[in-house]
């Protein structure tokens, strides 16, 4: 009689908010196979934004998670998701409990420094060259009109410092060596067994078969130029400006659906 | 009225000698050069023709010869039978068709009648044929036998009761004697894995062999506790057969839950096996397990093909098989004895195979929850993409996979009808997937020559007397390469990825090279003079 009543005061002590922990065990088991992959294993973001930092863009109540996940993000790499009800209700009790875990819930707010005069950085060292916000720039980069909605902001910076860290496979370089020695360098739009798409910095589309070309090499690196050489206040300022854009990109497109797996 | 009805059958009686494939002809199916009687072309698999109009000299010249549309959305994964200038082949999601196969006409069209609540979508890979009788499964796990002549419906036999969709059936039947040998679908949905025989004439099960044995049958002892039931073992591709020996021989699946073994610790037999069958009775003769204990996803179901060749100063009937663990294994297949296995692909979960062909595991290659990185990924080295053997070069020749994954498991939730793996696995995003078509001796497991795509590859080969090896890749082009240097000399854009294998076949003096892709049957020919 002891031993049930220690065991059920364990169980009671164990449940948290209607979750016991066995629930969160497999919320976070799901977490980890479906989600990690861009969310980091502990929700604090990488190619998709972080879920430890009490911002949810979509909504921080457990519906509004539930119905990003089953519906994906438009234009975004966000899929949608099919999940049991059972299952999806543990996982999003899990992904709640990573803000509170973290602390973050509570001082969650813009990231530090002066968007305004970061949005001068930006323009001073020619982001826009390649990158595109809303109807400006250019389409050679990734689109950074939505990319603080999309990315952690230390996602952000490490990409600013390191851009080679996480090349996404879309904007994957290639260098083609023409047989008279011309290079042409652009991102690779698409490429196949006997032939080669790629886009210029000027935002030409590139064409070529390889049996006509002396070369086609993948760039390890990124495309993108190493900006160690800003200040440590112009790019805590730069990343303010580009944590704020959080636009409509391209509402409407289609979304991904993937089969959660269990 | 007597002779009334003599008269009528007499008058039917050349009709029906057009489609009469007896069982004489399927085991002389290589002395029907113009024919491709059985999925793999013959009993052995060799997927070789000693056809050479088409040739290294002229294969430039190779032009589209017609397009059948069958409109059909899905993966189309069917290898055409050939008939004496009648083309029989199934498309997705229960329909088939048969075709003038200089033209590309319709004859007749059958459309399988789903039960109202079953999905009525996937794929299949092609029919068997015997007598008049043509002969498919469906997505919703039927075996079903139709008449050659009209398409209509003969027999309808349920393989496994549909289970909300657990039970699947993909292949294409072989045919031995009077039986009809059929697969099934759906180790990554819990199932438990079998070979069943059903008779030609009646549809009636004759034989059912289970991939998975129970508790307490020999083999069982290899399961943890009830794992077992649902054991997985899928047997989802054709097998092949030897007339002399009689024996059939069959891929097995994987084990299920795939990524997750903890609940079914064990060797797990036979799954991811070669079994060697009684076909008469379905008795197990022999069995070989490439992967015991498999949580990778790495079946058996790779073509076994069947070679009669000189080992180390003996002729010796052999079984060889491009596994998809990325090792190229040769047994005798008279006995089951192992006698050598190869890598033929990057991999590090095995540091090498014992004496007996068991692979010595290297750490760090089970699934984990953080994820382990292990080649090949989950689709394999090899899959089920036929390969193709010519008698000529004395060279294997077949696609490779070149793709590495990340593993995670996780205890799975049983739920009937929906996916039971155990976790999940992911693309390595620093290392692009690649591919090879590989012409490799099968006596040493050396490679001769290679030739590499920009995409792992989901087509076979088809190997000719003119000097060529037909494939096709993931990025859609059929190609044409010279068996012995490996030179491409043809290739077209299908405008879609293929995944299956090219076939060959000839009417009136005309040698044809067909290829499905996308929802289209592409045929190909030289020019007409």
């Amino acid at each position: 009689m002891r031993i049930a009543c220690i065991a059920l005061l364990f169980l009671c002590s164990a449940a948290l908010g209607g979750q016991t922990e066995i629930d969160l065990a497999d919320g976070k088991a799901t977490f980890r196979s479906n989600c990690a992959f861009c969310h980091g294993l502990t929700g604090g973001g990488g190619r998709g934004p972080a879920l430890s930092a009490g911002r949810f863009l979509h909504g921080s109540a457990a519906d509004d998670i539930k119905n990003v996940i089953k519906s994906g993000v438009p234009g975004t790499t966000m899929p949608a998701f099919e999940f049991e009800k059972d299952e999806l209700d543990r996982l999003v009790a899990y992904v709640r409990t990573l803000s509170a875990s973290s602390g973050k819930a509570a001082s969650a707010g813009p990231v530090a420094g002066d968007a305004a005069k970061g949005r001068q950085v930006y323009e001073r060292s020619g982001c826009a060259g390649c990158h595109r916000v809303g109807s400006e720039g250019s389409v050679f980069g990734p689109e950074l009109t939505r990319i603080g909605a999309g990315r952690s902001a230390e996602y952000i910076r490490e990409s600013i410092l390191n851009p080679s860290a996480d090349v996404p496979e879309e904007f994957a370089g290639v260098t083609v060596i023409t047989r008279d020695g011309k290079r042409i360098t652009g991102v690779r739009v698409n490429e196949d067994t006997f032939s080669v798409q790629l886009r210029d910095a000027s935002q030409n589309f590139r064409m070529f078969q390889k049996d006509e070309v002396q070369k086609v090499t993948r760039e390890t690196k990124s495309l993108m130029p190493v900006y160690s050489s800003l200040s440590k206040e112009d790019l805590q300022n730069l990343l303010a400006y580009l944590d704020g854009l959080r636009g409509d990109l391209n509402a409407g497109t289609g979304v991904k659906k993937e089969k959660a797996i269990r | 009225m007597r002779p009334v009805a003599a008269v009528f059958c007499l008058a039917i009686a050349p009709l029906a000698a057009a489609q009469n494939v007896t069982y004489e002809r399927l085991v002389h199916a290589l002395d029907e050069q113009q024919n491709w009687l059985t999925h793999w072309g013959d009993y052995s698999a060799v997927r070789h023709r000693n056809l050479k109009q088409i040739s290294t000299a002229n294969v430039k010249d190779l032009r589209l010869d017609w397009i059948f549309q069958t409109g059909q959305a899905g993966s189309f994964e069917t290898v055409p039978l050939v008939v004496d200038g009648v083309m029989y082949l199934t498309g997705g999601n229960g329909y088939a068709y048969a075709l003038d196969a200089r033209s590309g006409r319709q004859l007749w069209m059958y459309k399988h009648a789903f039960p109202p609540g079953r999905k009525g979508n996937g794929v299949n890979r092609g029919f068997a044929i015997l007598g008049d009788r043509l002969f498919m499964v469906t997505p919703d796990a039927n075996v079903v036998a139709l008449d050659a002549r009209t398409g209509r419906l003969l027999w309808q036999t349920e393989m496994a009761s549909f289970n909300n969709g657990q039970y699947t059936a993909t292949l294409a039947p072989i045919v031995i004697k009077d039986k009809v040998i059929v697969g099934i679908s759906g180790a990554e949905l819990g199932i438990r894995g079998f070979i069943d025989a059903y008779d030609a004439a009646t549809g009636k099960r004759v034989w059912r062999f289970w991939t998975v044995p129970a508790k307490g049958e020999p083999g069982g002892e290899t399961w943890l506790a009830d794992s077992w039931k649902r054991g997985g073992g899928s047997t989802w591709m054709t097998g092949t057969y030897d007339p002399q020996l009689n024996t059939l021989y069959w891929g097995v699946g994987n084990p299920g839950p795939d990524l997750y073994g903890e609940t079914r610790k064990g060797d797990n037999l036979y799954t991811c096996s070669l079994v060697a069958l009684d076909p008469d009775t379905g008795k197990l003769k022999w069995h070989f397990q490439f992967t015991p204990h498999d949580t990778h996803d790495w079946d058996a179901a790779e073509t076994p093909v069947l070679l009669d060749l000189n080992w180390k100063g003996r002729d010796r009937k052999l079984v060889v098989q491009a596994n998809r663990n990325a090792f190229f294994y040769v047994l005798d297949r008279e006995s089951g004895e192992f006698l050598m296995g190869k890598p033929f692909a990057r991999q590090n979960w095995a540091s090498e195979l014992d004496a007996k062909g068991r692979p010595i595991l290297m750490k760090h290659q089970e699934p984990s929850p953080e994820g382990s990185q292990v080649c090949p990924g989950l689709a394999g080295a090899a899959n089920f993409m036929a390969p193709s053997y010519n008698p000529d070069t004395k060279l294997f020749y077949f696609a490779v996979r070149e793709q590495c994954d990340v593993y995670y498991t996780n205890a799975p939730v049983y739920i009937e009808g929906r996916p039971y793996w155990g976790s999940v696995t992911r693309a390595l995003t620093e290392e692009p997937e690649w591919g090879l078509l590989k012409a490799l001796d099968p006596l040493s497991g050396e490679t001769k020559w290679d030739f590499r795509y920009f995409h792992a590859p989901w087509a076979g080969t088809l190997s000719t007397a003119g000097g060529l090896i037909f494939a096709g890749d993931a990025d859609g082009y059929l190609m044409a390469f010279d068996a012995k240097t490996g030179k491409n000399l043809w290739k077209l854009n299908t405008g879609n990825p293929i995944v299956n294998s090219p076939m060959t076949y000839m009417v009136n003096r005309r040698q044809y090279i067909t290829m499905p892709s996308g929802s289209a049957v592409l045929t190909f020919a030289l020019p007409e003079q």
